[in-house]
């Protein structure tokens, strides 16, 4: 299945007293509508709308500093915006209290840019962290001190889809830099996740590297149906394996649109003006399609 | 500075008074002072006849010491070799019992003194309750746990000692408890701040995964400080065994005791044999406490 991109909806949906009805266990649904954030007082996001909906693949490109991880922080409540709305499934994440706030990270994986994994721990550790989430403090304890066999199975069966099966009881800071990427991605994924954020997966690794991991968590997406958003500075990369692109230049939407043979052109064009740096003007209005 | 100004050169300095040379020659000056208000220290380095005689059978002792005891000893004293042996042995029990108590106060401490668990960076919500919490109640704990610290900190391990000598006689519990308070605050000084400059990446990626604050603390942030905590303990350790000989001065039964009691008598050989069993102590301690570390690192 081959999710279609859709014109940017203005309407906001998750504000209808129905909306949650429509959410997909196991598809994570996103919804930004004209969300804005600053940090002491240097903006990096501004009047973000954006939807997404349960299963779409989609790739944020744009020049670094563009706002792109930014913009993944709000999707999954890491970052409060300090104007507009964010809404998980339907739901808008400023009306949650923390515990619901944590309830929804635990549901989405996020693959950080520096990995953020614990070096000194094992692989299997670094991977059943991925559980805190769901465990209280005591449950947190047990598994990552005595997992069960069911736990490590488990992260024995992520890690042999991620590739790096014989890795379970190895330290985590003697694996090769792709080999630990393929480990926080097993974190994530040992979450359960309905939704996969990674930002920018190919910056550490060489080139054929970045293309394999990218392969392959379109290929996991695809197959359990999670929701799947990667920021990606190559924008070759991101136009061969995602449908649906979403351009970010100094904190704004410049476009968001389809990847298909009809739009090819205009995306083109429009991708062009992205890194180009008198490009500002030509694509200034947001939603262009 | 220096390097700079030879861009925009302002020409020779009338009276070159740098601020850096003003503060070198306030410190000069200060220990000028300091040396003359200690009336001469260095004259009375020079030892009379007798004090000249002490050091050189002190010193000359060092190269035999003593096989045997250099007095008769009463009828069942243990071999002197057995006694040093037993006296090393009880100093590193006294050491290991301080350490104990210390590791446990520091980690206890050395949790409350970091802001890591309220400070809105890590554990910090948006609710009410939590901005209140991370507003006056973390903030509160922390200044509490930080001045016990520096109380416990501030007070020697040997004044503690006295102190508890004072109080409840020659007891085991008070040398334990005078190596565990001033310890217990040192380490957990240093535990937080190990813990408060150790990278944030795995615990922020924790958190954003769902994890509780404490959850956060304890497998995010505390294990990329872990195999610091660990060597700085050993560290600690191999002093704690210094402090317990030492503690032997005040009557309890470690080296120091021993060594006490053959430098009244005079038997400088003796001494050093009990010297030689405290250094032999510290290296086989610093040999096992590298083996570990070699462990935890590579």
């Amino acid at each position: 299945m081959k999710p279609s991109a859709r014109p940017l909806s203005t309407s906001v949906s998750c504000a209808d007293h129905d909306a949650w009805k429509r959410a997909r266990p196991g598809s994570a649904a996103f919804e930004l509508h004209g969300a804005g954030v600053v940090f002491s007082g240097r903006t990096a996001l501004t009047e973000a709308s954006l939807v997404v909906d349960p299963g779409e693949a989609l790739a944020l490109v744009g020049p670094s500093g563009a706002g792109k991880t930014t913009l993944l922080r709000l999707l999954n409540a890491s970052q409060v915006p300090t104007s507009g709305t964010v809404c998980v499934d339907y739901r808008r994440l400023d009306l949650l209290p923390p515990k619901g706030l944590r309830a929804v990270r635990a549901r989405i994986g996020f693959v950080h840019q520096d990995l953020a994994l614990v070096p000194n721990y094992r692989v299997l550790q670094n991977v059943i962290a991925g559980s805190l989430g769901r465990l209280g403090f005591a449950g947190g304890v047990r598994a990552m001190l005595f997992p069960t066999r069911v736990e490590i199975e488990r992260a024995a069966v992520i890690l042999e889809r991620v590739g790096i099966a014989a890795k379970l009881y190895q330290r985590t800071d003697s694996l090769s830099g792709g080999e630990r990427q393929r480990v926080a991605l097993a974190r994530a994924l040992y979450q359960e996740p309905s939704a996969l954020l990674l930002d920018e997966p190919v910056s550490s690794v060489d080139p054929a590297r970045a293309r394999d991991m990218v392969e392959l968590v379109t290929a996991i997406s695809r197959e359990r149906g999670i929701t799947l958003v990667v920021s990606i500075h190559d924008i070759g990369l991101a136009r061969d394996h995602f449908p649906r692109l979403v351009g970010l230049r100094a904190g704004r939407i410049v476009f968001d649109g389809p990847i298909d043979s009809a739009t090819a052109t205009i995306a083109t064009s429009d991708l062009s003006a992205l890194y180009s740096l008198e490009g500002l003007a030509r694509v200034e209005p947001a939603h262009a399609h | 500075m220096s390097s700079l100004r030879t861009h925009t050169d302002p020409g020779p300095r009338p009276f070159p008074v740098t601020p850096r040379l003003a503060v070198a020659l306030s410190i000069g000056i200060a220990a000028v002072i300091a040396w003359l208000a200690l009336d001469a220290p260095l004259a009375k380095l020079v030892p009379g006849e007798g004090g000249l005689r002490v050091v050189r059978a002190f010193f000359a002792a060092a190269l035999h010491p003593a096989l045997e005891y250099e007095s008769p000893v009463p009828e069942g004293t243990p071999h002197i070799l057995a006694q040093a042996l037993a006296a090393a042995r009880r100093t590193v029990v006294f050491a290991a019992a301080g350490m104990s108590v210390a590791i446990l106060l520091g980690i206890v401490l050395g949790f409350f003194s970091t802001t890591a668990w309220w400070s809105g960076d890590l554990a910090g919500g948006t609710s009410p309750l939590r901005r209140a919490y991370a507003r006056s109640l973390g903030p509160t704990i922390w200044t509490a746990a930080r001045a016990s610290i520096v109380v416990m900190r501030s007070v020697h391990e040997l004044l503690w000692a006295v102190l508890f000598l004072a109080a409840f006689g020659l007891n085991t519990t008070g040398a334990v408890a005078a190596i565990a308070i001033p310890y217990g605050g040192t380490l957990a000084k240093i535990f937080s701040e190990m813990i408060e400059e150790s990278p944030r990446d795995a615990a922020h990626a924790l958190r954003a995964a769902g994890a509780g604050p404490l959850q956060v603390f304890v497998f995010g942030l505390v294990p990329r400080a872990g195999p610091d905590l660990a060597a700085y303990s050993f560290y600690r350790f191999e002093c704690a065994v210094r402090s317990a000989a030492v503690l032997g001065f005040f009557g309890f039964p470690t080296l120091g005791y021993a060594i006490a009691q053959s430098f009244e008598n005079l038997h400088y050989a003796e001494v050093w044999t009990y010297l030689y069993a405290l250094i032999l102590l510290v290296v086989l301690l610093e040999l096992w406490s590298g083996a570990l570390r070699r462990r935890f690192v590579a």
